[in-house]
């Protein structure tokens, strides 16, 4: 049994704090947005007199309000709120500040703005053909794809369009602003990145950062959504609370929150592709567009995340994947689990199944023929080193283990006869693997820092940069901690995070919550653990009496100093392997105890420890840096190590869909997950189910519905996430023991969003159930991804479908 | 007659009176805001997420169940219509229940958002459970159907199906036995015998005890409107911002509450008959039909929302006019005149738009018992299996002439989402009506369908989807429920 999240006993009783959770003040202002219903539009005039008038309301805001109206996490491009002109629906432009939330809500409706409605941008096709882009093309190549692509022995090429999701954390955009004196403000935000809303509010603001502190103590879920996209609507608290000197609160509701904030990214993705009879790719020409809506957010570095991902698992000669950002008018598309991530796995992936399809192969032999080794075959088109390649083990282990090729015999041969005999359930099977790449691809994002607190009882305060939104990076800190210390769980509190304590922190994203901050953690109680040590070792040589607790008031006994610190960026230094724990001069931390390891008998308890050591004047605290080692992409040259190392799994997943209504269920699901050596199995599972069935609804039910380029689909009546009843019938999940994961603390691998990209192989499933109909026993069946009911009734009746299109 | 002034219910076995300032908030914001009991979370407000759930009993509700708490909304329920309620939410339960105990162990949380939910749902099927003597462990699917309202982003659902499975039914203590005294029931009993009347400037609330009383209160103020559980204006006031200003509820009047059989094989069904307490109605007498329930809305939802007003509102998506119009279904019409009756076809007129006059409410609804030779079936399609709103639905019952069912004595084919109101196939019935069933016969009654419905293209559906699906379930229906070469 595996221990729980830290704040497992709370959510279960309802009692963890979320940001809303925070008890109104009585002067409280609460604040609603009014935002553009226009894609694209000039704002011809907003007349708020009406709402002005309102009893209650205490302010309405504008751009104007801010000292620096602008932000942007990558290039600062994008408005606080819109001034003049509106780039997307749902584009802030004002707020009003009202005692209470009716009162708020009666007020928006009040305030009018009248539009100029200008032509808008809403696909990417659009965009390419007006060059409305976001930044420069970017290209990763490696070889001659040209010549590599004309001689090879069978060639093809396609596309693949990709749309949207949202993230649908269950917690909507929240924030408190409280203002506090001498010009401070206090800001409570459910946002994956505090030095980030600081940092926004500050220039919004114009007050230097030492004023802006922000504090997150759990997000109701972010998977991305609240990386950058959060600071804006802290930065709206912040103002009004700055401008009335009142607290103020802003509290998105869902419809409005998936109005405004970004999706994400569609991609549509060109290719083509030169293999030989085996299967074997031998070259591969991509151009890769994403939609990245109005505002460049994150979408560059997506680009970017999805460019490195366009090998997936497999190794490609020649290659030359290109890279455009296209500027619509939709919301600014961002950060989402995965990042770029799955366009790039899905739309390989899909090769892979089109060149099985051409050559009448099983789609999992080409997979095994083109997976990267570990010999020959094991650089990626940005050259670096596969190292520690679980692939190929991963590849025969689920194959045997879910009897692949037994279910594809009796699926293929259920199809047959489901297509002569007019039933309506047709199945499907796929294997996919994914290798995912944990680092930022920004190499400065890489760092974090921790401080770490020993109280004179013995427990423990600890605060880094990471974030907790339910992945459990605060139980997993604290268990490397305690684990190194000897000390039970409960001994250590995981503090809120907090720019006051761990300033310039990179967000908690790209997975690495843990590898970043948990290493950054470790080497600070590494640090005092070297002190305590080198305090123990001298406390055993001299009798009890002579300690300095007896001693020390007196000051009867000379004071035992010991050496300061260690140096070191690396989390392993000094551990053993086996068991990652740290010792020095041979001085064990075991049960809330230390002795020497030739001597257990002779122990001290962890808090006399520490009680001599506060008594002998060392320090009890620590702050600790750390930095990945070794990352050297190159971004103008395409080349270089981007990543620590790779997370790796593969999963196998069998469909069924009625031909009747389009519908899909997953029947099974098998995964195999390279996690290194978790530090909780059971968070690991949970990331690994999680992150699987919110790719499930990706590919599957979740369709964004716009409107001129307003979503309507903005609330789980119309935006279908999964629901339990579409859990696969039978789901196993199995980690594998890979023990040899060493550039990363304690061997750990990051488990985020690397399980998301495996429910690509529900998509692929979905088109193979399709292929043994008349239709598509040549071509490849052509479906969007999300392969949405309609989806999948179109592509087994498009003559249907052309009849009815009558206007 | 005596009123009564304030709303009475117990929250957490604490007696809570309300008066009409307060009565309209929904009972989330009342419980988060005003009580400060935070635990109960509110994520999406329209009864689509679960996040708001808490238990709920109600003496007329769950009269012969010894089940006596049910999952309810909170964010769809307004304070007022509680009245009478018993309630328990997840503040009160503090000390770690055995379904608590399996959601930590078992990992069934991760950002906490959902989680109140979760657990306020297994402790309704908990209740439901242990109301048995002996109960079985809790199988998944079981605990798949008790979670469809409520929705979780984070876990895949796994480890929550993991700790329903695991949630040790032998230590589960009563919750009505710790929040729910004899001597409260008594008095809920007693004070809903009560009507009563709420006033303030912004809300005014009137709960008569009798039908004659309600339609002649909707006679003289015609802008009141009806709240039967607000599954549907409470998403109005919580998304639209639709004040509630003058409100009349039902919940008083008992003779609402019966389900019965009347008449020679008909049903006759209150208007305060929920979905719940219908779909156990119907698991002996109309399998399909309880089947059909099974797939939609989620249990909260179905807890509170009435046949009635599934009907009542005259959505064109609506789930069960559909399979209502396959039954002959009669509304039975009260107005201060007295009662008429309504075949369901003739009920709505536009998109919602009924022909229900001033001072006139629906009282019941009748609706044949097929024959157990009947073929009957209603099939739903949306974009997501469960919980969602329909796409398409459809529903057919044919009355064979001959054992072999190939010929038709009579047919009922109805559909909705593909007009402003459900449809009646009448057209594409009369070609089926005393034939029997050929490959020329089905053709002809396509051709027919496909000019019978005009659907449009909306965020569910496009119009291209609506005509072929409408033609797929017309012809899976035949092809599964008759021995006739479907083509």
């Amino acid at each position: 049994m595996h221990k729980p999240h830290d704040s497992a006993h709370l959510h279960v009783t309802g009692q963890s704090e979320f940001v809303d959770d925070r008890i109104r003040m009585q002067n409280e202002v609460f604040i609603e947005v009014i935002y553009s219903p226009h894609a694209h539009a000039k704002i011809k005039s907003i007349d708020s007199s009406r709402a002005r008038q309102l009893c209650g309301v205490e302010g309405i805001f504008f751009g104007q309000d801010f000292h620096e109206n602008l932000w942007g996490t990558i290039f600062r491009d994008q408005p606080l709120m819109a001034t003049s002109e509106v780039n997307f629906a749902g584009e802030v432009i004002a707020l009003v500040a009202a005692t209470s939330p009716a009162i708020a809500a009666q007020a928006r409706k009040l305030i009018q703005v009248q539009y100029e409605i200008l032509p808008a941008i809403l696909t990417i096709q659009d965009a390419i053909s007006q060059e409305s882009f976001i930044a420069g093309s970017r290209k990763i190549e490696r070889g001659d794809v040209t010549h590599a692509l004309k001689s090879s022995p069978n060639q093809l090429q396609n596309n693949i369009i990709i749309r949207g999701a949202d993230h649908f954390y269950l917690e909507s955009n929240v924030a408190v602003a409280y203002p506090k004196e001498d010009g401070q403000i206090e800001i409570h935000s459910s946002s994956q990145h505090p030095s980030e809303v600081q940092h926004v509010v500050s220039h919004g603001l114009g007050l230097p950062s030492k004023n802006i502190t922000c504090i997150v103590k759990r997000m109701g879920g972010g998977f991305g959504g609240k990386e950058s996209q959060a600071a804006p609507i802290a930065a709206y608290a912040a103002l009004v609370a700055h401008k009335l000197n009142r607290p103020a609160r802003i509290v998105l509701t869902k419809d409005d929150d998936m109005i405004m904030t970004g999706k994400r990214n569609p991609f549509e993705n060109t290719y083509q592709v030169g293999f030989d009879d085996n299967g074997r790719i031998l070259a591969l020409d991509a151009q890769l567009f994403s939609d990245g809506g109005a505002y460049a957010d994150l979408s560059t570095s997506i680009m970017e995340r999805a460019m490195l991902h366009s090998d997936n698992a497999y190794y490609i000669p020649h290659m030359r994947v290109v890279g455009q950002v296209c500027r619509t008018h939709f919301h600014p598309h961002t950060a989402f689990r995965g990042f770029g991530g799955p366009k790039g796995v899905a739309m390989i992936e899909k090769i892979i199944e089109e060149i099985a399809h051409a050559l009448k192969m099983d789609p999992l032999d080409v997979r095994k023929i083109n997976c990267y080794d570990n010999h020959e075959r094991n650089t990626t088109h940005y050259d670096q080193k596969v190292e520690n390649n679980c692939l190929p083990k991963l590849f025969s282990d689920l194959e045997s283990e879910c009897q692949y090729r037994r279910r594809r015999k009796s699926i293929d041969e259920h199809n047959q006869l489901a297509i002569r005999t007019n039933l309506s359930v047709l199945k499907g099977i796929s294997l996919t693997p994914v290798k995912f790449g944990i680092s930022f691809t920004t190499r400065f994002l890489n760092q974090a820092n921790a401080l770490v607190i020993i109280h004179r009882d013995g427990s423990l305060q600890v605060s880094t940069g990471a974030t907790e939104m339910g992945q459990g990076v605060n139980v997993r800190i604290a268990e490397l901690l305690s684990t190194e210390l000897g000390l039970p769980r409960t001994q250590v509190r995981m503090m809120p995070t907090s720019t006051d304590k761990n300033a310039n922190t990179s967000p908690t994203a790209a997975s690495s919550g843990t590898d970043l901050n948990g290493a950054a953690a470790l080497l600070a109680v590494r640090r005092i653990k070297s002190r305590l040590s080198a305090l123990a070792l001298k406390l055993f040589e001299i009798p009890e009496s002579r300690w300095a607790r007896h001693t020390a008031g007196l000051g009867t006994e000379a004071e035992i100093s010991v050496p300061n610190s260690i140096e070191t960026n690396d989390p392993n230094a000094h551990a053993d392997w086996n068991s990652g724990i740290a010792s020095f001069s041979d001085i064990q931390f075991q049960d809330g105890h230390v002795f020497h390891k030739d001597n257990p008998q002779k122990r001290i308890s962890f808090h006399s420890l520490i009680v001599e050591a506060y008594h002998n004047r060392i320090s009890l605290s620590e702050y600790s840096h750390y930095k990945f080692p070794g990352l050297s992409f190159n971004k103008l040259t395409g080349k270089g190590d981007a990543f620590l190392y790779f997370t790796q799994g593969v999963a196998c997943s069998e469909v069924s869909i009625d031909r009747d209504t389009g519908e899909t269920k997953v029947q099974r699901v098998d995964i195999i997950m390279d996690l290194g050596r978790p530090i909780n199995e059971a968070l690991d599972l949970g990331q690994v189910t999680g992150g699987f069935i919110q790719g499930m609804g990706w590919v599957t039910s979740e369709k964004l519905f716009y409107k001129d380029g307003l979503l309507l689909s903005h609330a789980p009546s119309t935006y279908k996430i999964p629901s339990i009843q579409d859990t696969p019938r039978e789901f196993n999940v199995r980690l594998f023991n890979n023990n040899e994961n060493r550039p990363n603390v304690r061997g750990t691998k990051a488990a985020g969003e690397p399980p998301l990209l495996l429910c690509i192989s529900i998509w692929t499933a979905i088109h193979d159930a399709m292929k043994h109909l008349p239709n598509y026993r040549q071509a490849y069946p052509t479906m969007e991804l999300p392969a949405t009911n309609e989806e999948i009734l179109k592509a087994l009746y498009p003559e249907k479908f052309k009849r009815w299109n009558t206007p | 007659m005596k009123k009564r002034n304030s709303i009475l219910f117990y929250l957490n076995g604490k007696r809570h009176e309300i008066h009409a300032h307060q009565a309209g908030l929904m009972l989330s914001e009342y419980l988060r805001y005003h009580l400060f009991l935070t635990g109960t979370k509110v994520v999406c407000a329209e009864g689509d997420c679960g996040a708001c759930t808490v238990l709920r009993y109600f003496p007329y509700s769950n009269s012969k169940s010894k089940n006596l708490f049910l999952p309810i909304n909170s964010c769809i329920a307004t304070v007022a219509q509680l009245d009478g309620s018993s309630l328990v939410t997840i503040d009160a339960l503090t000390d770690m229940t055995p379904v608590q105990k399996a959601m930590v162990t078992c990992h069934g949380s991760q950002c906490g958002f959902c989680t109140p939910g979760f657990v306020m749902a297994l402790h309704g099927l908990v209740e439901k459970k242990i109301s048995t003597a002996k109960p079985a462990p809790i199988k998944i699917q079981e605990a798949k159907n008790a979670l469809t309202g409520n929705l979780c982003r984070c876990t895949g659902y796994q480890p929550i199906l993991d700790a329903a499975k695991n949630i040790n039914l032998s230590e589960c203590e009563s919750l009505a036995e710790k929040f729910l005294t004899p001597a409260q029931i008594r008095e809920l009993r007693s004070t809903i015998k009560i009507p009563l009347q709420l006033t303030s400037p912004e809300f005014s609330f009137y709960a008569p005890t009798n039908l004659k009383d309600a339609s002649r209160f909707l006679a003289k103020n015609k802008s009141s409107c009806i709240l039967g559980s607000a599954t549907d204006l409470g998403v109005l006031h919580n998304k639209q911002k639709k004040q509630l200003t003058q409100v009349l509820s039902l919940h008083l009047i008992e003779n609402l509450y019966k389900i019965e059989k009347v008449g020679s094989g008909r049903m006759r069904v209150g208007a305060r008959i929920t979905l719940t307490e219908l779909r156990n109605k119907m698991k002996a007498l109309i399998p399909e039909f309880a089947t059909f329930l099974d797939l939609f809305a989620s249990p909260q939802i179905k807890n509170v929302a009435t046949l009635v007003g599934n009907v009542a509102n005259a959505s064109p998506i609506a789930d069960t006019p559909p399979f209502l119009m396959t039954l002959n279904t009669v509304l039975e019409i009260q107005s201060p005149k007295g009662i008429r009756f309504v075949p369901i076809e003739n009920f709505f007129l536009d998109y919602r738009k009924t022909n229900l006059k001033s001072g006139e409410l629906i009282a019941a609804l009748h609706f044949d018992i097929p024959k157990k030779s009947d073929s009957l079936a209603a099939y739903k399609v949306s974009q997501r299996k469960d919980l969602d709103i329909s796409a398409v639905n459809f529903a057919a019952r044919v009355i064979w002439k001959n054992a072999q069912q190939n010929q038709i004595k009579e047919i009922f084919l109805s559909v909705g989402g593909v007009a402003a109101v459900t449809l009646r196939l009448s057209k594409t019935e009369l070609i089926f009506k005393n034939k029997t069933l050929t490959p020329e016969l089905f053709e002809s009654a396509l051709t027919q369908l496909h000019q019978e419905i005009q659907p449009l293209s909306d965020l569910r559906a496009s119009q291209q989807f609506r005509h072929v699906v409408v033609e797929n379930l017309f012809l899976k229906f035949f092809r599964e429920k008759s021995h006739a070469q479907t083509p």
